[in-house]
């Protein structure tokens, strides 16, 4: 007996992709997951511009993460024409890619995630009875928001952070108000720390290997190495253990480490750096992790979550800015990457510069990352399901699906997108 | 009172116009108790296309897909909104336009046959699209403003002011005048000059006012000591494929796209 299942428009993701599966006599046969976003070739567009212009292109890759875009290609452009920035360029770099972690995790946590596990269409459906925790979500986008918003000078695609540093910097007394909120939102965060430790988790563990940037003395962020396994990979030597490449029947783009697939995203980064967690997260995370379970990923957002908000509380407590212009290249030509973490995990950014003309660049989302890991974890969960109704079946693949977090928008400007 | 019935729909684009809509924050919930949601597939999971009364739309036409679904939504729909730029002036994708094919044909996959990938285009090179919310991202503002004038059954406005008009209500100093290559000119307000406060020169992404003084800016720009190609690189970025007269302007044999 043959069945195919196929989802042609996958809801509550970000950007578009389709499923099909085919199971015959009890067997998966095909399982093919892909985005069917049309691409950009942003790594295209880029050729012939100037260096600098950059950041604010690559920003337009992705809405929810185009802070982590216009970081990890500033960070590039900074290795290839060797700028040095300042301590306090760093600073508010961590407190703009922090923001952006905080409404992305919240946005997936209650508006694309929640409505699954308590059996809901969507978060506009879950108001008549779950007023209260839309609004927690809401409250807690918002803050994410003012934060991208006072550094970056835009909540989305920032403006102010460039290559060498800040064109502005926020006032005192913004970033007093900043302190303030964060601090009203800390019983915000724990209560999304609790809703999400009491859902139940399918139980479904696959072993792989966690995959993130890692540092020894802050939590993944943005400078560190890549750490995977109990090994550390220097983030300039991509090429040599990261492989992209296109399957032409099959779909999406695939990067895989030593021919296998990985995972990059919140529980990557929670199973590898839960230690660095600040207190009140670690004992949130605890019991919890190293997991292997990819519906984790949800509680690992929330943990992340409390994470960031006392980390960005600690960091606006101490921080007193002083009058700064950007730095300037001074090279003209160079050859940089950089891979920092953004909301759904690994960002990689590299570009080529000859007399300040874009010459080459390569960008690694994190989404590109995950597909493989995705649909094989899809394949390996299908048989302990598949004596389900066919909705049932679609419901909970969804949910899987929808744990990763994926940026379909983000995964497909790059490589083959195709479906059958 | 029937409330309007309003869909939510995203194309080929980066969710960030979608998400403007839900970065409402604190008026997020009395603003979505105005309407009735029939459909919006990025949060919800029943979604019923069959009769709108407004339809926002984001994304750019890049696909087959991409076009087949904006015709049947354009006829599904009493009025078509092209929320943001890509659905507007196809934004940065769109550039692809004025690029050299050397650039991306490495990117292509003419291998797999499957892909049908059409020239990157905003949504009004299919349908008929009645209203416009520009920018990358559309100002929160501005869409909180749009729903309720349309609500109250009012016709919405377009802002044709050059972003200069807002950049002196802010009190900012002309970055033209520090030889940054601004683009404010020549391109509509409604933004509250968010670039330039935050220190970053206008690139255009709200489109030309109708008024636009397309030599007049280039020459300024050459002035200043930009070359050409940098200059048309700029002012077709965002918002090219809204300037037929960029290409008589700025682009001749040594600078051909």
């Amino acid at each position: 007996m043959t069945k195919t299942i196929k989802l042609d428009h996958l809801t509550k993701i970000e950007g578009h992709a389709s499923l099909t599966v085919k199971i015959r006599n009890g067997k998966v046969e095909r399982c093919d997951l892909g985005s069917t976003e049309g691409s950009r070739y942003f790594e295209g567009i880029v050729r012939g511009r100037q260096f600098h212009e950059a950041p604010e292109l690559t920003s337009r890759i992705c809405g929810i993460c185009s802070c982590a875009h216009t970081l990890a290609s500033a960070f590039a452009m900074e290795n290839a024409l060797h700028v040095q920035v300042s301590e306090q360029t760093m600073t508010l770099r961590k407190l703009l890619n922090w923001g952006e972690r905080i409404r992305s995790h919240a946005t997936h946590l209650y508006f694309l995630s929640l409505p699954d596990f308590l059996g809901y269409e969507s978060a506009l459906a879950m108001l008549p009875k779950y007023k209260k925790e839309i609004t927690t979500a809401l409250q807690i986008m918002k803050i994410g928001n003012q934060l991208v918003s006072v550094v970056g000078g835009r909540d989305l695609h920032p403006v102010s952070a460039q290559i060498g540093g800040f064109l502005t910097l926020p006032k005192q007394e913004q970033l007093d108000d900043l302190t303030a909120q964060l601090k009203a939102c800390r019983p915000l965060a724990q209560k999304t720390v609790s809703l999400f430790a009491s859902l139940r988790y399918p139980r479904f563990e696959r072993e792989l290997a966690n995959f993130s940037v890692y540092h020894e003395k802050e939590y993944a962020m943005l400078t560190g190495v890549i750490r995977t396994g109990k090994k550390d990979y220097p983030i300039r030597k991509y090429h040599d253990y990261l492989k992209e490449y296109h399957e032409r029947d099959s779909t999406a783009n695939f990067v895989v480490k030593a021919g296998k697939e990985y995972r990059v995203g919140a529980l990557a980064r929670v199973n590898t750096s839960k230690d660095l967690l600040a207190p009140a997260a670690k004992r949130a995370a605890a019991t919890w992790f190293p997991s292997q379970n990819p519906f984790h990923t949800n509680y690992a957002q929330a943990v992340e979550l409390l994470h960031a908000i006392e980390t960005c509380i600690s960091i606006l407590e101490t921080l007193e800015l002083k009058p700064e212009p950007p730095r300037r290249a001074d090279l003209k030509s160079g050859h940089g990457i950089a891979a920092i973490e953004a909301p759904r995990g690994t960002l990689w950014h590299e570009y080529l510069v000859k007399d300040r003309k874009i010459v080459y660049c390569n960008i690694i989302t994190p989404t590109a990352q995950n597909l493989r890991s995705m649909q094989e974890d899809i394949r390996a969960f299908l048989p302990r399901i598949l004596t389900q109704s066919q909705q049932e079946i679609i419901d909970s693949i969804e949910k899987l699906i929808r744990a990763y977090d994926p940026c379909f928008s983000c995964s497909s400007h790059f490589l083959d997108v195709t479906w059958v | 009172m029937t409330k309007l019935k309003v869909g939510f729909y995203g194309i080929t684009g980066c969710a960030g116009c979608q998400l403007s809509v839900i970065f409402q924050e604190d008026d997020l919930l009395d603003l979505l108790e105005l309407v009735e949601i029939r459909a919006w597939p990025f949060i919800k999971d029943v979604n019923d296309d069959e009769t709108f009364d407004y339809v926002f739309m984001e994304g750019l036409v890049a696909t087959n897909e991409d076009k087949e679904r904006l015709l049947k939504i354009r006829k599904n729909t009493k009025i078509l909104i092209a929320l943001g730029a890509c659905a507007h002036t196809g934004c940065v994708p769109a550039y692809r336009h004025f690029t050299l094919q050397k650039n991306y044909a490495h990117l292509l996959y003419e291998k797999n046959k499957n892909i049908s990938d059409v020239q990157p285009s905003p949504i009004d090179s299919f349908v008929q699209v009645d209203y416009v919310i520009p920018g990358c991202p559309p100002s929160k503002q501005e869409i909180r403003t749009f729903l309720k004038t349309v609500v109250l059954g009012n016709i919405p406005k377009s802002y044709d002011n050059p972003v200069c008009t807002e950049c002196k209500l802010h009190n900012n100093g002309c970055l033209l005048e520090v030889k940054k290559p601004c683009l404010g000119p020549i391109t509509r307000g409604g933004c509250n000059a968010i670039c330039i406060n935050g220190g970053l020169e206008c690139w255009g992404c709200r489109g030309p006012t109708d008024d636009a003084n397309l030599p007049v800016m280039v020459t300024i720009l050459r002035k200043q000591g930009h070359g050409l190609k940098f200059i048309k690189d700029r002012l077709v970025t965002f918002a090219g494929t809204k300037m037929p007269a960029v290409r008589k302007l700025v682009y001749d044999k040594n600078n051909k796209a």
